[in-house]
């Protein structure tokens, strides 16, 4: 890795964040962390990132799909790599009786639900910020 | 960017969108607690709650009813001479408590909304005798046969629907709903 990656967790739940923030301080990336959907979204617009880790279930309710909505509006965010984290299935289960959270309900790079395995997520990460990077290559 | 929250930070957190003034604020002076018409039914009055949340007594907020017994009647908010949304904390309690699957065991509150969401999800409206079977058989035998007896009534005078009411365009609905919460099975 040429160069330290900055990401971004924006996430209401102190411990997990804790959890995902060592696995992923431990693989030498950066990580900011922000524990609300107002504080993550200002942190996104003053600061660059180059990927962002969302939970959905925050504040009012699934602010998370909100905050994904509202990148996709603004030029500057939408080519930033968002990867959903969610543990929406355990929080509403009543929702889901047996079914997965579907996939395609906002559009974001990808969704994984919680708990997730650390080498799982790692994957997931790399992943994401190597298509990001092709991406960027190629309209450059 | 910033140190691990503490509970009460967990709590501003939720409240990151009321209009009313951060609870940290409270001067306990226990205008909510007299205020409150389901104070006398709660663990611990609202005035109290807030003190404990302030303090981070987490796991004693958690089992506490008080946030159940709210009846959302807002008078609390209203009153609060240091302008905090009492109510909105008590529905942001509700929602913590629930989203974790930590509350305190025998309550109607929690399946009560259940039930609630999943009426509205399936047809798009409440359909009451649903929803009194959550909260029915907790009652003694004089309160079941009262209350039976006004559901008669209201039947036969077409104030409670027989079947369940539907909305036109549910599928419309639903794909709302959808855009809203990642609902499992939804196209």
């Amino acid at each position: 890795m040429n160069q330290q990656k900055k990401l971004l967790i924006i996430d209401d739940d102190p411990d997990f964040v804790e959890g995902i923030k060592s696995i992923l301080d431990a693989a030498n990336y950066s990580v900011d962390v922000a524990y609300n959907p107002k504080d993550g979204l200002n942190a996104l617009q003053t600061m660059n990132y180059d990927m962002l880790l969302l939970d959905i279930m925050m504040g009012r309710g699934a602010e998370g799909i909100m905050i994904a909505r509202k990148m996709r509006k603004d030029a500057k965010l939408r080519e930033l790599p968002v990867l959903i984290i969610t543990g929406i299935r355990e929080q509403m289960a009543f929702l889901f009786p047996g079914e997965p959270v579907h996939p395609r309900f906002v559009e974001v790079d990808e969704l994984v639900e919680k708990p997730v395995e650390p080498q799982f997520l790692l994957d997931k990460v790399s992943a994401l910020l190597q298509a990001a990077e092709a991406r960027k290559g190629k309209a450059g | 960017m910033a140190s691990k929250p503490t509970f009460s930070d967990e709590i501003a957190n939720l409240l990151h969108a009321s209009h009313g003034n951060p609870i940290k604020i409270c001067m306990q002076c226990g205008t909510c607690a007299g205020t409150c018409p389901s104070a006398p039914f709660m663990d611990h009055t609202p005035r109290r709650l807030i003190a404990m949340i302030n303090a981070n007594m987490k796991e004693e907020v958690l089992a506490s009813n008080t946030y159940w017994y709210c009846a959302s009647c807002y008078h609390c908010t209203v009153r609060c001479p240091c302008e905090i949304d009492i109510a909105g904390l008590m529905y942001a309690l509700k929602r913590y408590s629930m989203w974790k699957g930590q509350f305190k065991e025998g309550l109607i509150g929690p399946v009560f909304s259940e039930t609630f969401v999943k009426t509205i999800f399936r047809s798009g409206r409440s359909y009451e005798p649903i929803l009194a079977t959550t909260y029915l058989f907790t009652f003694g035998l004089q309160d079941f046969i009262t209350e039976a007896q006004t559901a008669t009534t209201m039947m036969l005078k077409g104030r409670l629907p027989l079947l369940p009411p539907r909305i036109k365009r549910l599928k419309n609905f639903r794909r709302m709903i959808g855009r809203v919460i990642p609902v499992g099975g939804l196209e």
